[in-house]
């Protein structure tokens, strides 16, 4: 699904991202982790083609990114969901509003958005509050509302950067059951967090950056590893429902 | 697209305008401004465009003939000057009626001609110039080729006349197409700094847009149709306005200005081309702005 080999990115002459490769395959659930500026968001900038990699090679859906020309780029995202740190809803648009904004520009015709927005607000649990603008909403809310947009065009990969990093942990919680959820619907997910802890509880393979380069890709724990057997660490908090 | 098209981006557009409407109208009315411009010099074109037009219906030229031509030769010249593509018509003025025209133009001063004897006028064919031909140069090549012909003895035409209107025909049209040129880069100009405007307030939006999969013309399309409505409305206001001062015109001034022939008003297809003229022009102001946004 997504292929990285010896990507390098420069700001400046500065490296931001250094010969990082590794491979995610369909239906994988993977954490980025890393310290403030190992280059999680260059990665997954790379990824979601907002920035060019300077270096190396990146297979995309088995597209090369390289040879997308960028009347392409819009069509590969509509296959990939993305959930930002700050939301970035649109603060005088409805929830309903901003999750249509979604399907409209794939040109979905308006009888369907009416369907398939209230489906996803339903997943998310917000199907109440779909005519309240997100300032009236919670953190947590919000960042459902944001994943309900990112997963509305049911997209094969979501990418998710930061997406606690604004919540309390109980909300922090939520929105990661609903990224698992999504994984276990067969949706390739990868999100990038320095929430070390969430990460260990949810035992999901792990690649691990520091100062551009990957430092660790061997933290991956088997997906059907009881959740009994993790004890949960100092002041985190369990999901709801778990021990 | 499925759904989509002409209605959203309509409907995205009048969003745009009424979201941004303060600015807008400031748009609006600096284009109706330079558009007033562009139509008050249109309407100063077409009524001199008339005025010269009806001067040069009535351009001539005098083809003067050798003395004994016989009759078979005035008619194969005749013949000859009737499918010369300049002639609109022609008139036959044998030397008698000449004399008499003279001295009719005379008349008080008939001592001038009284001493001459034989009447030393030619025959001459008095040509009706062809509008199109009302041009200095025209002119004179086919003068030089007339007077080439069998039997002509000597051409001559208003000169001075069609130079005068050659003249004032390229001033009219050149001036005219500068005015133009300099109104509607300015128009691009306003166009692209309101769109830009419109872009900016906007820009949360159009930056989401993009990460969620919106093709550049998705995006684009509504500031492309708002950059043509403001144009196309400035001008029919601009329009507007000038018709409004046109038919409220004291009439001893348009008495004064009307000679020797009526005032008109832009014609139907003129307004029309400058409504559309101004749309395009809105529509590369839109573009200005947001192919530096998008990029």
């Amino acid at each position: 699904m997504i292929q990285l080999y010896r990507v390098t990115k420069y700001y400046e002459g500065v490296p931001a991202l250094r010969d990082v490769s590794f491979t995610v395959d369909k239906g994988e659930f993977v954490f980025v982790t890393g310290p403030s500026g190992a280059g999680k968001t260059t990665l997954l900038k790379i990824l979601f083609c907002a920035e060019h990699a300077d270096e190396g090679q990146i297979i995309l859906q088995g597209m090369n990114t390289f040879r997308l020309s960028s009347s392409s780029i819009p069509y590969l995202r509509r296959n990939m969901g993305f959930v930002f740190q700050d939301y970035k809803l649109l603060p005088h648009k409805t929830v309903f509003e901003n999750i249509a904004l979604a399907l409209k520009v794939v040109g979905t015709s308006y009888g369907e958005i009416e369907r398939r927005a209230y489906q996803v607000l339903k997943k998310v649990g917000l199907e109440d509050k779909r005519h309240l603008t997100p300032p009236k909403l919670s953190g947590g809310e919000q960042q459902r509302v944001a994943v309900a947009r990112a997963l509305v065009n049911e997209p094969q990969v979501l990418l998710a950067d930061e997406p606690t990093g604004n919540l309390d942990p109980q909300s922090g919680q939520e929105v990661f059951r609903l990224f698992r959820d999504i994984n276990m619907k067969g949706t390739t997910v990868l999100i990038a967090t320095h929430d070390w802890e969430t990460v260990r509880k949810m035992q999901r393979r792990i690649i691990t950056m520091e100062n551009g380069r990957v430092t660790d890709d061997g933290k991956q724990l088997p997906r059907q590893l009881p959740i009994e057997l993790l004890k949960p660490g100092p002041g985190s908090v369990p999901f709801e429902g778990e021990p | 697209m499925k759904g989509y098209g002409l209605f959203y981006f309509i409907a995205e557009a009048f969003r745009g305008l009424r979201a941004n409407s303060i600015v807008n109208l400031l748009a609006v009315g600096t284009i109706s401004m330079a558009m007033l411009i562009v139509g008050f010099f249109l309407l100063v074109f077409i009524n001199i465009q008339s005025t010269v037009t009806s001067l040069g219906d009535r351009l001539e030229m005098s083809v003067y003939l050798k003395d004994g031509l016989t009759e078979q030769e005035k008619d194969f010249l005749r013949s000859r000057l009737k499918i010369e593509p300049g002639v609109r018509k022609m008139n036959f003025v044998p030397k008698a009626e000449a004399l008499l025209l003279l001295k009719k133009e005379l008349k008080g001063q008939e001592a001038l001609i009284q001493g001459l004897g034989e009447n030393p006028l030619p025959d001459s064919y008095e040509i009706g110039i062809d509008p199109r031909y009302a041009d200095v140069e025209k002119l004179e090549a086919l003068a030089k080729k007339i007077s080439g012909y069998r039997g002509v003895e000597d051409v001559s035409y208003g000169r001075q006349g069609a130079e005068l209107l050659t003249g004032l025909y390229k001033l009219i049209t050149y001036g005219g197409t500068a005015l133009a040129v300099l109104l509607g880069v300015a128009v691009v100009f306003i166009i692209s700094n309101s769109v830009r405007l419109a872009l900016y307030s906007r820009g949360q939006e159009i930056e989401l847009m993009q990460w969620i999969g919106a093709t550049k013309g998705f995006i684009q399309g509504p500031f492309l149709l708002e950059g043509m409505m403001l144009a196309m409305l400035g001008t029919a206001l601009a329009v507007g306005i000038l018709a409004a001062v046109f038919y409220t015109l004291p009439q001893e001034l348009v008495a004064i200005l009307s000679r020797p022939k009526g005032l008109d008003f832009l014609p139907g297809h003129i307004v029309a081309y400058m409504i559309l003229g101004s749309g395009v022009l809105g529509l590369a102001g839109g573009m200005v702005s947001v192919s530096r946004f998008l990029e």
